[in-house]
């Protein structure tokens, strides 16, 4: 291990080779891409949410860039579970590292009927915070209770269950409902709903109108969601997403109590940003006199 | 975030394509190959490529082909919006020397573009274009203008050589050296000049062409297989090197949920 600096973390069955997962929604259903995301040093790959049936997603415009984040309107476009559960066999074939199978169901038959594609997968990560999708994500967050039967259905098969919880809502007692009915990890935050509007065309920008917004104009609000649940959920595992474009946004969510870290949009600039976030938290960790990542988990909390 | 554009002057260059010509609030900086989204509020939103760019003037050749270009041809006049983003994407690189350009159908737009870059850069340019039949044929004036040979071909044989162009560019091919070739059009046709250019060991550059969502690489919607290329990122101008090694060039590509389906013929 370069400098003897421990990078690895283990989240509930999986070990991770440093913290940074790739978190879904920007790598399609393509192998292809997720072996890019490998080859750039990300430690796990999280597939985009894969619905029962498919799903074209909404009409363009699905993305509005902002000098400060991305607002996108994909609305959910997934080839279905069948075809999804081939595309992360193959996966399994190619990559070394985890992969984590994203799925939004508004039901817990619905939910379980599409993971049983997926058991090729290391885990499945609920859905349940998407801002565009009618029906999905962020609805059936507005019903704590339906969350639990959803996790708790899930919890029938043999993958660990991460559930992606949205900062609208009340966050704790989603959360606490989700553990209760035993999730292994929580993955926080998704995109924000919003919308953009031409002034010239005078219409909203989005074919879906309302939109998920990410980058770093959500950051302050994925670290206090995460500070959030660590204080309320001491030492139970957490994914921290939400605008980490450097090393620095990521040992922020470490501090604030995260695990491990999910990067997406910052994507958009080339698969190059992982191994350099990679290669930051490690400078980081040695200049701080860290021995390893997992001592920085939560340290903010301290007093 | 999109330019806006107002248009200057609409021509039909032949039944179901027409170019627009566009005034930008600012210039677009695009290089030949790059694309735009063009988005029609209330309608949608497309990929078109850069036909010709100076100073705040650009060109967009827009063929009629669905919900979109339909309600442009409908409905946009001059003095009307367009709004933009990009250039977006990697267009093609100025190779000097002795080039051939291959066009099929309105695969032309961005070539006119590309020969007048390669004629400034010092490149004796010939072409070869291949349209369906006579009322589909288009640019070959402009075209002759800019290159030092200009070859047609038309499937009926109504305008210059009868049958494929792809036959056209294997007697071009064996007569004449040449150091690269660019090609844009249907992507069976060029699946073949790539493969003809590779095998003559001829460097060749090839633009492709998918269903584009976010443009800026970002959703995945566009990717190639197996090595995870985004022709809205990566590309959509792929060199022949590349090309050669993906699985999905000529034969696949992928339906609105992202799902791996025969090339549309």
């Amino acid at each position: 291990m370069a400098g003897g600096i421990g990078l690895g973390v283990r989240i509930a069955s999986l070990d991770l080779k440093n913290p940074l997962i790739v978190a879904s929604g920007v790598l399609g259903v393509s192998v292809g891409l997720m072996k890019r995301a490998e080859e750039a040093g990300a430690a796990a790959v999280t597939t985009k949410t894969t619905t029962l049936k498919e799903r074209t997603g909404h009409p363009n415009p699905v993305i509005y860039e902002l000098e400060y984040g991305l607002l996108n309107s994909m609305g959910l476009p997934n080839p279905g579970a069948s075809e999804m559960g081939t595309v992360v066999r193959r996966a399994k074939e190619v990559l070394r590292v985890p992969v984590i199978a994203s799925i939004g169901a508004a039901a817990p038959d619905e939910a379980v009927k599409i993971a049983e594609h997926l058991l090729a997968a290391d885990a499945i990560e609920l859905n349940a915070s998407c801002p565009h999708a009618k029906g999905y994500g962020i609805e059936i967050m507005s019903d704590p209770g339906l969350v639990a039967e959803i996790v708790s259905a899930l919890k029938s098969l043999p993958l660990p269950v991460f559930v992606k919880l949205s900062a609208h809502g009340d966050l704790r007692l989603v959360a606490s409902k989700a553990i209760e009915a035993g999730a292994d990890v929580l993955v926080a935050i998704n995109t924000l709903k919003g919308m953009a509007i031409n002034v010239w065309a005078r219409r909203p920008v989005l074919g879906g109108v309302y939109g998920g917004l990410s980058g770093p104009a959500i950051h302050p609000v994925a670290v206090r969601a995460v500070y959030e649940l660590y204080e309320e959920f001491p030492g139970f595992p957490i994914i921290g997403v939400g605008g980490v474009e450097s090393w620095e946004e990521a040992v922020e969510f470490m501090l604030a109590g995260a695990s491990a870290v999910g990067v997406a949009s910052a994507l958009r600039r080339g698969f190059e940003v992982i191994g350099s976030i990679v290669s930051g938290i490690r400078e980081y960790l040695a200049n701080e006199g860290f021995a390893s990542v997992r001592e920085m988990v939560g340290l903010a909390h301290r007093v | 975030m999109y330019l806006l554009a107002r248009v200057e002057r609409v021509s039909k260059l032949c039944e179901n394509v027409n170019e627009y010509l566009l005034r930008l609030d600012r210039k677009l900086g695009s290089k030949p190959g790059q694309f735009v989204m063009v988005w029609m509020p209330r309608v949608g939103e497309i990929p078109i490529s850069v036909a010709w760019e100076k100073d705040s003037l650009l060109k967009l050749i827009i063929a009629r082909k669905g919900v979109v270009t339909s309600y442009i041809h409908n409905n946009i006049r001059e003095g009307c919006r367009f709004f933009l983003r990009g250039p977006l994407g990697k267009g093609f690189e100025i190779t000097q020397g002795e080039a051939l350009i291959v066009a099929g159908g309105y695969g032309a737009a961005p070539m006119l573009y590309l020969a007048s870059m390669l004629r400034e850069a010092g490149s004796r340019v010939t072409v070869a274009l291949g349209f369906r039949e006579n009322r589909n044929v288009m640019l070959v004036e402009e075209f002759e203008k800019l290159a030092d040979r200009v070859f047609v071909a038309t499937e009926d044989g109504s305008v210059g050589f009868k049958g494929q162009l792809t036959e056209l560019v294997s007697s071009i091919l064996s007569s004449s050296r040449y150091d690269i070739v660019y090609t844009c059009g249907r992507e069976q046709m060029m699946e073949r000049v790539v493969r003809m250019a590779m095998n003559a060991g001829i460097e060749v550059q090839a633009s492709l062409e998918r269903l584009i969502k976010c443009g800026i690489g970002i959703c995945g919607s566009c990717t190639l297989e197996p090595q995870g290329l985004r022709v809205c990122w990566d590309g959509p101008v792929f060199n022949g090197y590349k090309l050669i090694q993906v699985d999905d060039f000529g034969k696949w590509w992928r339906d609105a949920s992202g799902k791996r389906v025969p090339l549309p013929t």
